[in-house]
């Protein structure tokens, strides 16, 4: 819940009073954050107790219990969102450019 | 990105498994928190910036929550389906299945309730999808559409995942895939032991 708060600022200061000219600073410090939160995440994983023991018993039934769900997921969003969300969007793109024509 | 993101994950992991004790990277672990909202902050304001965006997500209304009901429905089909194949507890598989990346908590509830083998599956199994997703984000997003990158992320579309959604989606589909994180993560810690209870 916080971070839709932070969040939230972030969009009320990116509307209201940030400057357009640190567009591009602001791009890079999303760069930085994002690979200092990877390389955390990465710390924490080689940290946990047996991680590498887990990864080699478990590996291949683990593999079966991730690609399936993630993949399906993925392919039942697909579909559902191009019938139902991505319509408007193409109608839009659509109108925009028999507009220009 | 991809690349420099893979890198960033190898490098923490070898990291951690080398037992070192480095003042800056301990710090940055130990505050990883921090600089996610700061992350978080950030990319509120490029949402801020995208004048619109709101009366878009607006014209979408309910249709929001396809994504991860869509997701959730998914996924436990995939967990009936792993347990045709690996012979596991149905209740058991539909469970690790609806961890949806959500590795910590899946794993740990898991090895509670079904013991250490499914404790680890429900372990590996959702740290798989997220590192999967760090992978193929950016090959859905060009392939695909911005929500299947979603699907892929699961629950981790509000945090871990996020930064690759920024990267290589829009400003509506950052805000759709934070939206969809929170309903995810609320949903697994009920998802996981309820269907956990059925075998």
């Amino acid at each position: 819940m916080l971070l839709l708060i932070v969040m939230g600022a972030g969009v009320l200061v990116g509307s209201c009073f940030f400057p357009e000219q640190w567009k591009k600073g602001n791009h890079v410090l999303q760069t930085v954050a994002t690979l200092v939160i990877i390389f955390a995440m990465g710390v924490m994983l080689g940290r946990k107790e047996n991680f590498l023991k887990d990864l080699s018993s478990l590996g291949l039934a683990s593999f079966i219990f991730f690609v399936i769900p993630t993949v399906l997921s993925m392919l039942v969003v697909y579909s559902l969102t191009e019938k139902y969300m991505n319509k408007r969007k193409k109608q839009t793109l659509e109108k925009k450019q028999k507009q220009k024509k | 990105m991809v690349l420099m993101a893979m890198m960033a994950l190898v490098l923490g992991i070898f990291y951690g498994l080398s037992g070192m004790e480095w003042r800056l990277p301990d710090f940055l672990a130990a505050h990883s928190g921090w600089i996610l909202y700061v992350l978080m902050f950030s990319v509120g304001i490029s949402v801020g910036m995208h004048h619109g965006l709101l009366q878009k997500l607006r014209e979408h209304h309910i249709k929001i929550l396809i994504i991860p009901a869509g997701i959730i429905i998914a996924s436990a089909i995939g967990g009936v389906f792993c347990s045709w194949i690996t012979g596991y507890p149905l209740g058991q598989s539909i469970a690790a299945a609806s961890g949806l990346g959500y590795y910590s908590f899946t794993g740990v509830a898991m090895n509670q309730i079904a013991g250490p083998e499914m404790g680890g599956i429900g372990f590996l199994s959702n740290l798989m999808r997220e590192i999967f997703s760090f992978i193929v984000i950016p090959f859905a997003a060009s392939r695909l559409n911005g929500y299947a990158c979603i699907a892929s992320a699961g629950a981790t579309s509000e945090d871990t995942t996020l930064p690759m959604m920024i990267r290589y989606t829009d400003e509506e589909t950052v805000v759709l895939s934070v939206i969809n994180g929170i309903l995810c993560s609320a949903a697994v810690p009920v998802l996981v032991p309820v269907f956990c209870g059925l075998s």
